[in-house]
């Protein structure tokens, strides 16, 4: 092992020494040897490749990175007589990794990478597609992978892409990257446009990379680098302190806008009825299946529009949960409107039973859902601020609930009977309007409004049958919080406790952040026992 | 108001609570083992698989003819993942129904509440799951790993050359006693080999907690603060563990930047992910479904027939650790038990000393007449895309068990 390795070194102080204006070609064999070696092996094979990137011909990069990605996706099999490239792991025949040749692939070692492989071998295969992606697409994608571990990646390598570079764009990016990574060169000029550069573009790994500079001789030594380094570190520190900034309004709005969505419907049923519906949580619950229901049935039917199915699970969840609410308030819910506390009783029961319900017909596992690309990961905007699409969505729906929601009673005759029957019950129904009929239009509008929130929350949170429990607290928090009967009063709630919540975790921790937010809603409400807006009405 | 009486809620109460809380299999001319698993409530998804596991246990001791020639009868029960239900529930089955030994609790905490019930009746409790340790109680047999021989190899692989030489450490735990404890331990381990204590932080969160943008907003800025790589020790549990990763993965943080060792993360935690994003996190346990060998083959065989043939609502293609430890528990009981030709609890436990059975892992369990603890391999899994662990590491052997942490 000593002697191929100790070659292995000369030949790499050789080639470091002599730069090589013509292309070096890669050791294929040996190349392949190591990616089916063990962990230090791995690590080698894909550390030299990157280090020689810079001069390796098209084609021997081309063959790395068949390998490289084979590798990470476990397609690699190991067999005594060279590596084999699978189609699919555990596949029963591959081709040979050197010569392309159909053989029958024995059941070999198929390496697990380690973490430190893992890490390896991803920078090797973005250093690959850099160089030799297809298009801009690819090669930027590569980029991003090799600019996570930039410090393993010589500068040659980003030359050589930066010079074969077609897209402009691009090619400024490689330049910038280029340009930070001579942060300890020893041409002045250099360093101080590598601070520059890494200011550019800021998040915390920069601040604390310029940070680091602050114990360099040269901080002392030189006014200018001084300047530039201090110049460079309060730019980065702006941007992250702007960027962790957003990131709390953004985490503020969106567990506000689960908490409203979660509310909203409550709002409407304890405005109208005075009825404490503990089942909302469940018919969340039930929303959220119901968009399992309606993913199924695409698969089945129409497996090309798949990704569509949470809009059209919109009218599906809603209409299911607001006849099951419908169905309950006939069957069970009239007969106590007089009696909030058997009510309250009955409501329990109904969630007991519709949680037991789902778990002996649809069991208790997570559900799997498709989670488009609308609705998967996220975009870094600014500094350390990642967007995440699922609370975007959300969000955005949460705010379309608001709007329909108002419109449908502010607008809709619906929307007046409601109205009138939550100011004066009595006096509505002398006028003569239906009001057990405007109770149950009502509480069928507010269970599907839980169904939508369901819907909402399929790409957030585990959907399984015990999962409507976590609201139900939560929920009354708000709605109690913002005045019983009153939309826009649960918005603000919705908003306040959100909000507060995201400001005080950091500060104390999750566990106390519950209990300060309920401490504080406590003594509001000895101040303030209508809440923040009481609707009047007359009993 | 005036329609509630007292007597009207008492009434109320008790008609509620009718549902019985234990049901019997059959009843014949039989010895009596009692489940004490959820199948409500947050841990339902988890321990619900349990009691399945014991029955099909049970089913295949009694093909071969019983225990000291009696059938073996599992109870099994409901305790609604609620902590201080379980001690009602468990003794109900010690001194009603004669039990000759429990097998159940995941949640330390539910444990530690059976625990003075096992301890005044002298019953036997049969603990599956991977703990704290920090106790030794003789009714109660530790089947799986205290933190010696799971969470120590897990972290010094995560520090050492073949991980990824971890320095820093966000530890991030539900609010009890297990993942508490857990971290007490790690922090006196951490301080033994000389790492400072501005190198970790700790945070809690309460159960069912699934809010996690904040942490992870933390663990990001945490990571890029100098001082060496970090990683994530994560110790929540039930819901919060899905939900955690969700988040994690969506605001783009790989396991390669900031890898989570989730010492509680199961196969069936990753049910419902994505888990292209989430490849590489690491588990460590006593079993991984992907642990080679005969012996697990048969095992997952056994498993989806079972599945099959039942009509259990649970996956027949997943095994977790604590369901292969369930399933140790009945036949190492049940050895014990044929090996002191009784039933009565002294005799049985008497026979420990010296059992040793070849459970689905590959390894061979031993007990020794020291404690009640069981000698388990130790595997480092890591999450694949097809939602499962590949075996990372494996002991070669089985290393005994070191009840009390010496770092805690």
């Amino acid at each position: 092992m000593v002697e191929p390795l100790r070659a292995l070194l000369a030949l790499c102080c050789l080639a470091l020494l002599t730069a090589p204006a013509a292309a070096a070609p890669l050791d294929r064999a040996r190349f392949a040897a190591d990616l089916c070696g063990d962990g230090a092996a791995q690590v080698r094979g894909a550390e030299g490749l990157v280090q020689a990137g810079g001069d390796l011909p098209a084609d021997d990069l081309t063959f790395a990175g068949r390998l490289l990605g084979a590798l990470a996706e476990r397609r690699l099999s190991c067999p005594a007589d060279g590596a084999l490239l699978l189609d699919r792991p555990g596949a029963p025949e591959g081709h040979d990794a050197l010569t392309g040749a159909v053989r029958p692939a024995p059941e070999a070692r198929a390496p697990v990478l380690g973490l430190r492989q893992r890490a390896v071998i991803e920078t090797a295969r973005g250093a690959v597609a850099l160089l030799t992606g297809p298009d801009p697409a690819a090669r930027a994608a590569g980029l991003a992978v090799v600019e996570r571990r930039i410090a393993t990646v010589p500068a040659a390598l980003l030359d050589r892409a930066r010079d074969a570079e077609t897209d402009a764009g691009l090619k400024a990016t490689i330049a910038g990257l280029a340009q930070a990574t001579a942060l300890s060169s020893p041409d002045p000029a250099r360093r101080r446009a590598a601070i520059a550069a890494v200011a550019a573009s800021p998040s915390g790994t920069a601040q604390a990379r310029l940070a680091a500079l602050k114990g360099d001789p040269a901080y002392a030594a030189d006014p200018a680098f001084r300047a530039a380094l201090d110049a460079g570190l309060a730019k980065v520190s702006r941007a992250v302190a702007i960027g962790d900034g957003l990131a709390v309004v953004y985490n503020g709005l969106s567990f506000a806008s689960i908490l409203f969505m979660a509310a909203a419907g409550l709002a409407i049923i304890f405005g109208l009825m005075g009825v404490i519906n503990l089942a909302q949580g469940e018919f969340i619950m039930l929303g959220a299946y119901a968009t399992y229901g309606v993913q199924e049935a695409f698969r089945r039917f129409a497996p090309g529009l798949l990704d569509l199915y949470l809009f059209a699970a919109i009218p599906v969840a809603f209409g299911a949960v607001a006849l099951v609410g419908i169905t309950v308030e006939a069957l069970i819910l009239r007969h106590l409107y007089r009696r909030p506390l058997m009510s309250l009783l009955a409501t329990w029961a109904v969630s007991l039973f519709l949680v037991n319900l789902v778990r002996v017909t649809v069991g208790t596992q997570n559900l799997q859902f498709v989670m488009p690309a609308y609705v998967s990961g996220g975009v870094p905007l600014y500094a350390d601020f990642v967007m995440t699409w699922n609370r975007l969505f959300a969000i955005g729906f949460a705010v379309a609930t608001l709007v329909l929601t108002l419109l449908i009673l502010r607008r809709t005759p619906l929307g007046l009977d409601i109205r009138a029957v939550t100011q004066n019950r009595d006096m509505a129904a002398c006028l003569g309007l239906p009001t057990r009929r405007i109770d149950r239009l009502a509480f069928g509008l507010g269970s599907g409004l839980a169904g939508l929130a369901g819907v909402a929350l399929c790409p957030i949170y585990s959907v399984n049958p015990g999962m409507g429990a976590g609201f139900i607290v939560d929920s009354f928090m708000v709605v109690v919080l913002g005045g019983v009967g009153s939309l826009l009063g649960t918005l603000v709630a919705a908003l306040g406790v959100g909000g507060a919540n995201v400001l005080i975790e950091p500060i104390s921790g999750a566990v106390a952040a519950k209990v300060i937010v309920l401490v504080g809603i406590i003594l509001f409400l000895q101040r303030r026992p209508e809440g923040l807006f009481a609707v009047r009405r007359r009993r | 108001m005036t329609h509630l009486t007292r007597r009207g809620f008492v009434g109320t109460a008790a008609l509620l609570a009718a549902p019985a809380l234990i049901r019997p299999a059959f009843a014949a001319d039989t010895v009596k083992l009692g489940c004490l698993f959820s199948s409500s409530g947050t841990m339902a998804n988890l321990e619900g698989r349990l009691n399945h596991v014991v029955r099909m246990a049970a089913d295949e001791i009694n093909g071969r003819g019983g225990v000291n020639g009696r059938q073996i009868e599992v109870l099994t029960s409901d305790p609604a993942s609620d902590w201080p239900l379980y001690a009602q529930v468990g003794r109900q089955m010690l001194q009603q129904e004669k039990v000759a030994a429990l097998f159940g609790c995941w949640t330390s905490v539910s444990r530690k509440s059976v625990l003075p019930v096992v301890e005044q009746n002298d019953g036997l409790l049969f603990y599956p799951l991977h703990f704290e340790g920090d106790e030794n109680s003789k009714n109660v047999v530790y089947v799986n790993s205290p933190p010696a021989s799971s969470v120590l190899p897990a972290v010094d692989y995560l520090m050492g050359p073949d991980g990824v030489g971890a320095k820093r450490f966000f530890m991030i735990g539900s609010d009890y006693v297990w993942p508490r404890t857990i971290n007490k331990q790690l922090k006196g381990y951490w301080k033994s080999k000389g790492i400072p204590e501005s190198a970790w932080r700790e945070e809690y969160v309460p159960f069912g907690f699934s809010n996690f943008q904040t942490l992870v907003n933390q663990v990001r800025s945490f990571a890029s603060q100098p001082g060496g790589q970090a990683i994530v020790v994560l110790t929540v549990v039930g819901s919060s563990i899905p939900d955690f990763l969700r988040e994690f993965a969506n605001q783009g943080i790989s396991a390669t930047d900031v890898p989570i060792l989730g010492l509680d993360m199961v196969e069936a935690d990753l049910e419902g992910l994505d888990t292209g994003k989430l490849v590489g996190h690491l588990n460590c346990w006593a079993y991984l479904q992907a642990a080679k060998g005969e012996r697990n083959r048969k095992f997952l065989a056994d498993w989806a027939a079972y599945v099959k043939a039942k009509n259990v609502p649970f996956s027949a293609d997943t095994v977790i650790d604590p369901m292969v430890s369930a399933y140790d528990s009945v036949n190492l009981w049940a050895l014990a038990a044929a090996k002191a030709g009784s039933f009565a609890v002294p005799e049985v436990r008497k026979a420990f000393a010296g059992l040793s059975f070849d459970d689905p892992s590959g390894y061979t369990l031993t007990m020794t007449g020291e404690n009640n603890y069981v000698s388990r391999g130790v595997f480092i899994g890591s999450v694949n895309e097809k939602r499962g662990f590949d075996v990372l590491w494996q002991s070669p052997n089985a290393p005994a068990p070191v009840p009390f942490s010496p770092y805690g």
